[in-house]
């Protein structure tokens, strides 16, 4: 089954024109690279596809059903969950809050006024879930400004996995990380894949991560959708070696 | 380090200074501590907006304007005992009013979201002024009369204490549920906010609903202090008063509008007496303030309080 499906989409900034016809279908349970040179649109891919900006035409369905320009929210309610290039936090929170925020949102605790905040067990129980898969259980009491960089990118993951998402998008999920860092967010991702039955979409620079680790991986350059297929197809694309792997990775 | 009482000395410190008022204070101490409370609760529900939310509205005298004009001119039209319902009518009319103006300024970015509030409340300042048949124009309102059990000024304090403290915990409450930290996430990160399938507008629109609907009984209780009301409470400044004061006691911290609330009308009581030019002295205050502590006076005593232990525990832990 489809999952996510773009069909001609178009979007300009100005005289540039950042995706170019793009036609994609994403199917169930797959782990999607995207990959592409600085500025061929990716983020901006992301963006029309979590509704955070309209394409200019072309439409966008998610499990068949058309959502161009839907708000962020209601697509959020609908399983569309995304992290950020850069980490979208509530930086003063401390790490439970931060996720404990998303928590109340998901169990639709958010406009209970009078109520006291911690008088919840199944919000409180499904932030520890959270903090433990994802291995920020003794970060807990943390403002998310302490974090380490890394740890931050992991807190923005973790506050999309608690909307429970059936499509996930991450936006350079390793962008800044150190060598040790960028393996176990490897590692990380690839376990949540599988455990909570996503379908993931990555944008990610690093080579052997997106090799080793996704199923499809879809080439972007100057907006333009030029190659898709699994590493081994990938490799050998003339046009993406010309394009964009040049010599360096082969 | 024991939470509880952290999270309960500012109360017993409330009830202790204003519960003991109501024994110890002379007339003017009296007058001056029902000026501090009513504009306490305009500060604090000013802040849920300002501190809180993010939001600088600089319009929110509307709502107190609109809480003193409904409840005295009720109250002078209809008698003496109409005064306590009027309390109850000014924030329902309130709420109304706050409605429509958010709809018209809350989706539009924050410098325009100031700039409209402002817009508005010299307009609705400039009708009242205006209208003078039916608002009394410059010459606001006297005599507004109210019911026999309120008459004395210590009775009238008594009275006013009990209003603004159930309205306070209302908002502490409100500070500490779901939909206060829902605020507080979209003050650091609206974008966010909408990622975790959040409507950033209606959040901020039921916030504007609440701060306005508390500013009007604010105002409605101004109104029986003096018995007499002007346009002045309506006119920018007084909005900008609030924001002042609210600055000055810490905008981050529940009670710290009403500490800066209390500090101001002190110096204003104090200074004004010795020198008219007790306006330059505040605002030599403010600046000192807002340079060295910009967390405001409660910014001052974490920070001394920091300085002998450090590490305190957080307010809000899990
Ligand atoms: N909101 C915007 N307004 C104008 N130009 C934009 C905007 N967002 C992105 N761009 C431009 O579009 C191009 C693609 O950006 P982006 O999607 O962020 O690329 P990538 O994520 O692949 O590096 C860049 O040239 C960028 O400067
Ligand atoms: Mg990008």
């Amino acid at each position: 089954m489809t999952t996510l499906e773009l069909r001609h989409v178009n979007k300009h900034f100005g005289g540039l024109h950042v995706s170019r016809d793009i036609t994609m279908g994403i199917e169930q349970g797959e782990l999607t690279a995207i990959i592409g040179p600085n500025g061929a649109g990716k983020t901006t891919l992301f963006n029309e596809i979590t509704g955070y900006i309209t394409p200019d035409n072309g439409s966008i369905l998610f499990d068949g059903v058309e959502i161009t320009g839907a708000e962020p929210e209601n697509l959020v309610k609908m399983g569309i969950v995304r992290a950020f290039q850069v980490a979208s936090l509530f930086i003063d929170e401390t790490v439970y809050d931060n996720i404990y925020l998303a928590a109340l949102a998901f169990h639709g605790k958010n406009g209970n006024i009078f109520t006291n905040r911690q008088t919840y067990k199944d919000v409180a129980e499904h932030c520890h879930f959270i903090l433990g898969r994802l291995g920020l259980s003794g970060k807990e009491n943390l403002k998310a400004f302490e974090l380490s960089h890394g740890d931050q990118k992991v807190l923005d993951i973790a506050i999309a996995l608690t909307m429970k998402p059936k499509l996930l998008l991450l936006d350079e999920p390793t962008a800044g990380m150190s060598p040790d860092e960028r393996v176990k967010m490897t590692r990380l991702i690839r376990a949540i894949h599988e455990e909570f039955q996503l379908t993931t979409v990555f944008v990610e620079h690093d080579m052997d991560m997106v090799f080793g680790i996704a199923d499809i991986i879809r080439v972007l350059v100057h907006g333009e959708l030029i190659a898709e297929g699994n590493a081994e197809e990938i490799q050998k694309n003339p046009a993406v070696i010309e394009a964009y792997l040049g010599h360096e990775v082969l | 380090m024991n939470n509880k009482l952290v999270t309960m000395a500012p109360w017993l410190a409330y009830f202790l200074i204003f519960g003991s008022l109501v024994f110890a204070g002379g007339d003017h101490t009296i007058h001056i501590a029902s000026q501090v409370i009513i504009l306490g609760l305009f500060a604090i529900a000013f802040n849920v907006l300002f501190g809180t939310t993010g939001l600088l509205s600089f319009g929110q005298a509307i709502f107190y304007g609109l809480g003193a004009y409904i409840t005295g001119m009720m109250a002078k039209s209809f008698g003496g005992d109409f005064f306590v319902w009027a309390l109850l009518i000014a924030p329902v009319a309130a709420i109304t009013l706050s409605v429509l103006l958010g709809a018209l300024s809350l989706r539009l970015s924050d410098v325009y979201f100031t700039m409209l509030t402002l817009a508005f409340a010299q307009l609705v300042w400039g009708i009242c002024v205006k209208w003078s048949s039916f608002t009394g124009g410059d010459d606001g309102i006297q005599a507004i009369p109210k019911p026999e059990l309120l008459a004395g000024g210590l009775n009238y304090y008594i009275f006013s204490f009990i209003i603004v403290t159930v309205c306070i915990y209302l908002l502490w409450r409100l500070d500490r549920s779901p939909f206060g930290a829902v605020l507080k996430g979209i003050r650091q990160n609206p974008t966010r906010i909408s990622f975790i399938g959040l409507n950033v507008f209606r959040h901020k629109l039921l916030a504007y609903m609440i701060s306005s609907g508390f500013t009007a009984v604010a105002g409605g209780l101004y109104a029986g202090i003096d018995k007499s009301i002007h346009p002045d409470m309506f006119v920018w400044t007084m909005s900008g008063s609030i924001i002042l004061m609210t600055i000055l006691g810490g905008m981050r911290s529940f009670f710290g509008p009403l500490i800066g609330v209390a500090i101001f009308i002190l110096l204003e009581d104090v200074i004004g007496r010795s020198t008219q030019y007790w306006s330059f002295v505040i605002g030599a205050i403010m600046i000192t303030v807002v340079l060295l502590f910009p967390k405001g006076v409660v910014g001052i005593s974490r920070h001394f309080a920091g300085l002998f232990a450090k590490k305190g525990g957080q307010l809000d832990n899990p």
